[in-house]
């Protein structure tokens, strides 16, 4: 009975959705077909505002007049766009568009600035409900912002302290992604037997779920039942010297989380790298190699002037990517860590950000938090896709 | 033998070796899981590394299945990601065609935009986005995690399809139109049927984002009725440690058809990959 009840709940819901697109479509096409009539602007608007209120008036805090009037104005505004700049041009193109970038614009855009919103106002536990009925919030100006800086988003440690272990994470596994998919490309960039079954083996842990993985490895990683440990205690058993190196089993998990999580994590990210690197591997002619085979090169020298100055431009984006991807991995911190009452010495600030506003409630400290990550990300997008655009230029 | 050949066959010797240390690295711990899910009972906790443990038994997945609501999760799981993808993958198709063919004011600022998307941190939306769905009182609902999830993917989607359109000839939809058929009919009768292998990748790439999903879910649903499988497996190792065998059980029967899947279509999805990444 539920699956009849769920299957009903959401194909009314596509429904819907279907629906809410043909209006959408239907309302813009009204607007490029008849800009030019002289009735446009008396019959857009009487009939739309009234529609908008009609629609969304629930939605939005009750049919109010003012609210009436908000939707007057702003389809005042988008006739006129029509009518004085839009004139029924490229009416196929945006009609197109028109879904995706008002769903971009609903679950995206909104959401965006929605947090800049919160992260200049006050919401947290005690201010909920009055959010919740009234639909506003105290204006605390700069102060969040300025607490970001000052206080501590978990219990103890502080901002700069998470972006400096942060950096430190984000290049430690970036750095054997690489080193580690480079080295596995080369191997199997050779004409070897089973190859198509190493390639496959060697993806598993990124084909496999990401909680899955992350979860299982976690299991591996516990003092007394994890493989790793196990296999620790075995290797001291046979060479019992080792003990004198400082090998012995640990308590990864309490004692070591930042590491375990790095381990966990550069397992995860290795296949990625080698898929792509091996891609830029095969585009190499072969013609290269020979030519400097006549030549007598050795196979470092062949490395160092062919292969990587040739496999730089398929390897750059996907590092860029992949430095982005490991600055914002929250799932494997949060996996391994564990929610409320878990560790914090492994959290970045992704994490922790996270975690400040799901586990500790504080809603709008969070979102200036969120808002300082995102310029971070954003300059250092901004300035390494430039640096890169140059460096290619000069080539 | 030359010296040359003897050289090469050692080569190759030492890559086999290494290759096989690493894929073994790779698999082991799926093959753990695996026999972690056949322990019996009492023996989950052993210290034994044996694939097969002694006393195999498939107590574990009928523990699964009969006490707890997998069955249930994987079904929330599904509806959830089929709806969003549906939804992702149209609003996606149409889009990447008017990217693709159409000259208008605002195309490059929108392509950037789809680009920036990328950026935002994706733990940055979450906030806004479990707000919006308390206010809309979505809580707790297949509906609110399909708002939370439908336009996650959208940007790459987009993307991928663009880059598909670009390679289809013009000429196709012009031969079309001087026979009469609207702009809209060529769209949906010449170009769709011929993308069907990208739209298939975009689905995927759309299902298997929000299959995987955990953080969104986390937070929006909050009985085990309405868990995903994610949320319901984390609670199976989270909570109760005693769980660890179902743990184990659950996830075979989750990564089996992922990795099916993958593996079949990961020559494509590499390929879209990389095409989307270098040329952002």
């Amino acid at each position: 009975m539920d699956i009849l009840k769920s299957i009903y709940e959401v194909s009314w819901f596509i429904l819907l959705i279907a629906a809410g697109v043909a209006a959408l479509e239907g309302y813009f096409y009204s607007h490029f077909k008849f800009y030019a009539r002289p009735w446009f602007f008396p019959a857009a608007l009487s009939v739309f505002p009234a529609l908008a209120l009609a629609v969304f008036g629930t939605l939005l805090g009750g049919y109010s007049f003012k609210l009436w009037l908000y939707f007057l104005l702003a389809e005042a505004a988008i006739a006129a766009f029509f009518r004085f700049a839009v004139k029924g041009r490229h009416t196929v193109p945006y009609l197109l568009l028109a879904p995706a970038f008002v769903g971009l614009a609903l679950l995206l855009v909104y959401p965006f600035v929605f947090e800049v919103y919160l992260s200049f106002h006050d919401l947290k536990l005690t201010t909920i409900m009055m959010w919740k009925n009234t639909g506003t919030l105290p204006f605390v100006g700069i102060s969040q912002y300025i607490k970001v800086f000052t206080t501590s988003p978990l219990s103890e440690i502080t901002f700069w302290a998470l972006l400096g272990r942060t950096l430190v994470w984000t290049f430690s596994n970036v750095f054997f992604h690489v080193l580690g998919g480079f080295l596995l490309a080369l191997m199997l960039n050779n004409h070897i037997r089973f190859k198509g079954v190493y390639r496959t083996l060697l993806v598993i842990p990124w084909a496999m779920p990401q909680v899955v993985a992350v979860l299982a490895m976690r299991g591996e990683f516990h003092s007394q039942n994890g493989f790793v440990n196990i296999i620790i205690a075995k290797l001291l058993a046979v060479f019992p010297f080792l003990a004198h190196l400082g090998v012995a089993p640990v308590q990864w998990l309490s004692d070591y989380p930042l590491l375990t999580c790095t381990l966990i994590n550069i397992w995860l990210g290795i296949p990625f790298m080698m898929v792509v690197i091996l891609g830029g591997l095969q585009s190499i002619s072969s013609s290269y190699y020979d030519a400097a085979d006549i030549d007598g090169a050795s196979y470092s020298q062949k490395l160092r002037f062919i292969t990587l100055p040739l496999v730089r431009p398929v390897m750059m984006p996907a590092v860029t990517l992949g430095t982005v991807w490991t600055f914002n991995n929250i799932n494997v911190i949060y996996l391994v860590t564990g929610q409320s009452g878990g560790t914090e010495q492994a959290d970045i600030l992704v994490s922790a950000l996270y975690k400040a506003a799901f586990t500790y409630n504080r809603y709008s400290y969070s979102a200036a938090f969120a808002i300082v990550v995102f310029a971070m990300l954003f300059f250092f997008s901004v300035f390494y896709l430039k640096s890169f655009d140059a460096a290619k230029d000069e080539r | 033998m030359s010296a040359a050949a003897k050289r090469k066959r050692i080569n190759h010797l030492l890559i086999h070796a290494g290759l096989i240390c690493f894929a073994a690295a790779c698999v082991y711990p799926l093959l753990r899981i695996f026999s972690v899910s056949l322990r019996p009972g009492d023996k989950l906790f052993s210290t034994d590394l044996s694939l097969i443990p002694a006393g195999a038994t498939f107590i574990s997945y009928a523990r699964l299945l009969g006490d707890t609501m997998f069955l249930r999760w994987l079904w929330n799981s599904l509806i959830i990601t089929l709806a969003t993808s549906f939804i992702g993958v149209s609003l996606a198709s149409t889009a990447a065609y008017a990217f693709s063919r159409f000259r208008f004011p605002g195309k490059k600022a929108g392509m950037i935009l789809l680009l920036s998307s990328q950026m935002i941190p994706a733990g940055m939306l979450i906030l806004p986005l479990f707000l919006m769905i308390m206010k809309l009182k979505l809580m707790n609902t297949y509906l609110g995690m399909i708002i939370a999830y439908s336009v996650s993917s959208l940007p790459f989607s987009i993307w991928i399809l663009k880059g598909y359109y670009d390679t289809i000839p013009r000429s196709l939809e012009e031969a079309a139109l001087v026979d009469g058929t609207s702009q809209v009919g060529a769209f949906w009768r010449i170009i769709l049927p011929l993308t069907t292998p990208a739209l298939s990748i975009a689905f995927l790439f759309n299902f298997t984002t929000a299959w995987n999903e955990y953080l969104v879910a986390r937070v929006v649903l909050f009985s085990a009725k309405q868990y995903t499988w994610t949320l319901g497996l984390f609670e199976l190792q989270g909570q109760y440690i005693t769980q660890w065998g179902m743990f184990a059980a659950g996830s075979m029967l989750v990564t089996i058809p992922v990795l099916c899947v993958f593996l079949y279509s990961s020559k494509w999805l590499i390929s879209g990959l990389t095409l989307g990444s270098v040329k952002g």
